[in-house]
Formats: structure tokens, C-alpha cells, sequence
């Protein structure tokens, strides 16, 4: 869809969708743009097969709700590290808009790093940019639906392996795989491969650019953080302009013409079908195709480089350009302080939980020997790798007696162990009729994991 | 006044501007709601239900986006109708 101006100046808004054809660029920017795609595809793709104590490396184990991070098991308790680490996401993104404009849009966005992989299918399989518009053009025939079924076949796998590697995230991919190959996937399973594989499909092989678009947030508010000291790229209008088409040669002054010569090249390279010259548009995704196109055109002709490129509008306008400004510290000030918070939470964390909870039907007995006591539930959690032997304690009266039935307490690794216990006191101890207690529970042979619960103690009160 | 939403705007638009803002909300939603409760402690009246970790995550998922589709498609028809109607009485 293309915004185009109609004759009172305003904009129409809704013109039908044209298909782009973005053509083939080479140079510097693409380069560095097709080795990020690469990276990140290959993360995408990898990261599941990765080992780690003997089990997945990352895996976020939905069914057993455990999510394993490495050396890190998360629990659904530690959810607040997942909001945590989304946050930072966030941040990040604001601070690098702030210094580098829209560099996650044009590197490493999902939807672009999955459009050139798609755009890279479609261009082995069809041809260039001129082929490709021919053979839209064209009548159906043999050859065109071959090409075009071998196209959508190629594609199609591909999004089943995304889909797939998807799935694997959420549950261990070599049992995914045994299963994909005995044909005994569970219907969920199948429903999420194929839901995610149409998804890539439609959003890298047909939307494309639309999301960009119609669809991506953050094209539409990422203007809030830009300021005149932000990366972007543009076109040099006073070097430019007047543009117009020239034989080899030709004295610019005398002619009167800029440095553009209106070749259109910088306009079917751009993915999203805009023309970088009329100025910065929400649409551009600062992929940077028209520098390269447009520096490729300006070797030939034998004008200096840059007609297209990479500023901010300070420097476009002569001015200074600021790269340290209040803008960038404070997102950076604000980066550092929520990494640090988290990182020290995430080393301080202690895998152990205690859970105390009273016995509900009866206050308190009294024992044979004349002693109150309160029975209460422990739900041990040991959210640790290893099994662990704990020692567990309870203070809060003096003289106050735990009693359990069980001689040792083990929990296995990442497992809840339930555990019945009686405090015993005198009466005579007890400064009111209900008492704060701590219950006291340290692993063995790990200093470090250990943990303190308070609950309530209850006597018949003082007479 | 000029009407918030053009005539010519795409019906595709239209359903993704509900479809869309509601699919991020319900896996935001399906994320809190499942750590705070376990599938298993949600079947009522201590039912005889085996149903598998997945296929409870997955439903609660639909369920969330199904609520945001209501909440999304009430905005658009408010702010269509809204338009609309004043749109009517300025003419």
C-alpha cells in the first residue's frame, strides 16, 4: 500500500496495496545487514540444540513449569525476573533508538531478518527484481507454476522448521523430534507448529512490509525518542537537488542540476516501497539498501559518495552533533540500574522455599505432659539442581520443642516435599495468646541456602 | 470534523487493528494468569478432567484473546459509531 498525494495537498491515507519488488543491492551496509541476519537465524535455529547439565540449555518447560535458562531453573514464583528481563528488553530498545535511530528495524527485527530470508528464497527461485515483475505479469503457464510451486514449497518448509524449532523452545526438542518422526505428536503440539509456521509464512512471504506498517508499535511511537542527534538516514537534498537525468559529462552548474540523477534506483531497492528523497517517513526502516544502492550508482557516474547516508539532523544542518546529551544518560542511567538490580537479585537468590501453614481444624492441644502445641503443614520447595538434606529449626518461646515424625528431611532436585511438624510449649512461657515463631530450614552441606518463615502460635491465652 | 476513521480504510485493517493489539495482550494475560494458578487447580467441582499442561495453557490462551477481540472490537465500533454520529449532526 503506498501513500500518494492527491491534488488539495492532503494525504490519502488508503490506496490499494501495490506488491514491491525490492531490487538486489550490494555494498557495505547490506553486507553487515546480511551477516546479522545470518547470526540471528542462526541463534534462532540452534539455540534449542544446545546442551546444559544434560538437558536442554534453554527450555522453557511449560508442561513442568520450570523454565530452564542454563545454569538458571526459573520458577513460576521467579516470574518476576522474566517481567524483569522484559523490561530491560524494552529499555535497551529505547536506548539504542535514542543513539542509533531504527537499527533494531532494518538488523534485527523478526519481521526484516525473516523477509530477507524469505526475499533470498524468492530471488534463488525467481530471479531478479525485472524477472521477478515479468513473471507476476504473465500469463499462467507451466513454467510459472512451477516456479511458483517450487517457490511456496521451499518457503513452506522453512516455516515448518521455524515452527518446529518454535515448539522447541516449549517443550525438549529431541522428544519433539522422536515424536515428529513416529508420528505420535500430541494435537497441541501440531496446532502450535503449524499456527507459528503459517504465521512466518504469511508475515515474511506476503505481509512484509505491511507490518512494518500497519501493524508494528513501535514504528509509530519510536519518533518519541528520536531527537535532531539521532542516526538516521537521508538524502543530502542541497547536494541533490535539482534532480534530473544527464549525459556523461555535463557541467552540473551549467545545467543547472544537482547531484541526483533521478535514476530511481534508491526507490526499488527500499522494502517498503518508499522514496528516501522526500525527506525522513515513519515507513523507513533504516535499512540502509538505498545508501548502498545509491553510493553503487555514484561510483559510476563518478560523484563523490554519500548522496544517501547515514547523519542526524544536526550534522545534515551543519550544526554540532551531541553524542553524550540528557536523553541518552538517562536511558543508559536507568539501563545500568535495572541490570545491576537484577543481576544481584539473580545471584543473591536463594533456590529454597518454605511455606508454613497452620492446621486449621484444631487451635492447639494440650500434650500429656501439660505442654501447648500447634500442628502446621511445611511445603518445602527446593528449587536448586541437587537434592539437598536440610536441618530445620523454630524458635520464638523459650523452651519451645519441634516435633517431627520424619528422622531426616531430603528433598529431591526442583521438587515440593510436604512435611507435618508440632511446636511444643509451656503456657508459662507465652507472653500472649498468640505468638510470632520462626521456622528455621538450612541445607546441610550449602551454607548459602537457607531460609526463614514466620507463623503464629496459639495457647488457650493467659487466665 | 473529519471522521477518525476514513471510509476507504480496508476491512483487512479493520480486523487486524482488533486481532492484533488482543493477540499481545492474551499471551501478556496467559503468561501472569498461569504463573499465579496451575491448570490443575482450576478444574471446578473436583471433576474427573485429564487434560494435558499444553492444552490447558492453549485454551486459556484462546480464551484471553477471545476477551481481547471483545474489548478491541468494542473500541473500534464505539469510535465508528461515535464518528458517525457526529458526523451526522454537524451535517
Amino acid at each position: 500500500m503506498q501513500a500518494q498525494k492527491t491534488g488539495d495537498g492532503e494525504q490519502e491515507l488508503y490506496a490499494a496495496h501495490q506488491k514491491i519488488y525490492p531490487r538486489e543491492v550490494t555494498g557495505y551496509f547490506t553486507r553487515l545487514r546480511m551477516l546479522s541476519v545470518v547470526v540471528l537465524l542462526g541463534i534462532y535455529y540452534l539455540t534449542p540444540l544446545l546442551r546444559w547439565d544434560g538437558r536442554q540449555a534453554l527450555l522453557f518447560d511449560l508442561p513442568a513449569r520450570k523454565f530452564y535458562i542454563f545454569g538458571l531453573t526459573l520458577w513460576p514464583q521467579d516470574f518476576i525476573y522474566l517481567a524483569a528481563l522484559l523490561i530491560l528488553a524494552g529499555l535497551s530498545l529505547f536506548f539504542f533508538t535514542a543513539l542509533v535511530g531504527r537499527v533494531w528495524c532494518g538488523y534485527a527485527c523478526p519481521q526484516t531478518v525473516w523477509t530477507e530470508a524469505y526475499l533470498w528464497m524468492e530471488r534463488k527461485i525467481e530471479g531478479k527484481r525485472s524477472k521477478r515483475m515479468k513473471l507476476d505479469k504473465a500469463p499462467n503457464s507451466a513454467a510459472k507454476i512451477r516456479t511458483k510451486a517450487l517457490k511456496h514449497t521451499v518457503w513452506i518448509i522453512f516455516s515448518l522448521w521455524t515452527g518446529f524449532t518454535f515448539v522447541g523452545y516449549f517443550t525438549p526438542i529431541d522428544q519433539l523430534a522422536a515424536k515428529l518422526f513416529s508420528a505420535s505428536l500430541g494435537p497441541w503440539e501440531t496446532f502450535w507448529i503449524l499456527f507459528y509456521s503459517f504465521a512466518t509464512y504469511g508475515n515474511a512471504g506476503f505481509m512484509r512490509e505491511q507490518v512494518c506498517k500497519y501493524m508494528c508499535p513501535y514504528a509509530r511511537f519510536q519518533s518519541a525518542m528520536f531527537d535532531s542527534d539521532t542516526l538516521i538516514v537521508a538524502y543530502h537534498p542541497e547536494r541533490g537537488e535539482p534532480r534530473g537525468s544527464r549525459r556523461r559529462g555535463t557541467d552540473l552548474q551549467k545545467a543547472g542540476l544537482g547531484d541526483c540523477i533521478d535514476c530511481n534506483v534508491c526507490v526499488q531497492v527500499c522494502p517498503t516501497g518508499i522514496d528516501i528523497r522526500d525527506g525522513l517517513q515513519y515507513e523507513c526502516i533504516a535499512c540502509s539498501a538505498c545508501i548502498d544502492a545509491c553510493d553503487e550508482i555514484m561510483d559510476k557516474v563518478s560523484y563523490p559518495r554519500g548522496l544517501i547516508r547515514y547523519t542526524t539532523e544536526n550534522s545534515a544542518q551543519g550544526k554540532k552533533q551531541h553524542i553524550l546529551r540528557p536523553r541518552v544518560i538517562v536511558y543508559a542511567a536507568i539501563l545500568l540500574i535495572l541490570c545491576g538490580t537484577l543481576l544481584t537479585n539473580l545471584l543473591l537468590r536463594v533456590p529454597l522455599e518454605l511455606d508454613v501453614i497452620r492446621d486449621r481444624n484444631t487451635l492447639y492441644r494440650e500434650t500429656r505432659e501439660g505442654l501447648i502445641e500447634n500442628v502446621y503443614t511445611l511445603k518445602i520447595l527446593n528449587m536448586d539442581s541437587k537434592p539437598h538434606q536440610y536441618t530445620l529449626t523454630a524458635d520464638g518461646i523459650d523452651g519451645m520443642k519441634l516435633v517431627t515424625d520424619e528422622p531426616e528431611i531430603v528433598v529431591p532436585a526442583g521438587a515440593v516435599q510436604e512435611l507435618i511438624v508440632r511446636l511444643q510449649a509451656d503456657e508459662f512461657n507465652m507472653e500472649s495468646r498468640s505468638v510470632a515463631v520462626n521456622f528455621y530450614l538450612q541445607a546441610n552441606e550449602a551454607n548459602h541456602l537457607k531460609t526463614v518463615e514466620e507463623a503464629r502460635f496459639v495457647g488457650p491465652g493467659k487466665t | 470534523m473529519q471522521a477518525p476513521i476514513p471510509d476507504n480504510m480496508p476491512r483487512s485493517h479493520l480486523v487486524i487493528s482488533v486481532l492484533w493489539p488482543s493477540f499481545g495482550t492474551a499471551i501478556i494475560a496467559t503468561g501472569l494468569f498461569f504463573s499465579a494458578f496451575h491448570p490443575r487447580d482450576l478444574v471446578p467441582f473436583d471433576l474427573d478432567i485429564d487434560v494435558s499442561p499444553i492444552a490447558a495453557y492453549s485454551i486459556g490462551f484462546f480464551l484471553f484473546w477471545l476477551l481481547g477481540i471483545v474489548s478491541s472490537y468494542g473500541t473500534l465500533y464505539f469510535t465508528i459509531s461515535n464518528a458517525r454520529f457526529v458526523g451526522n449532526q454537524e451535517n
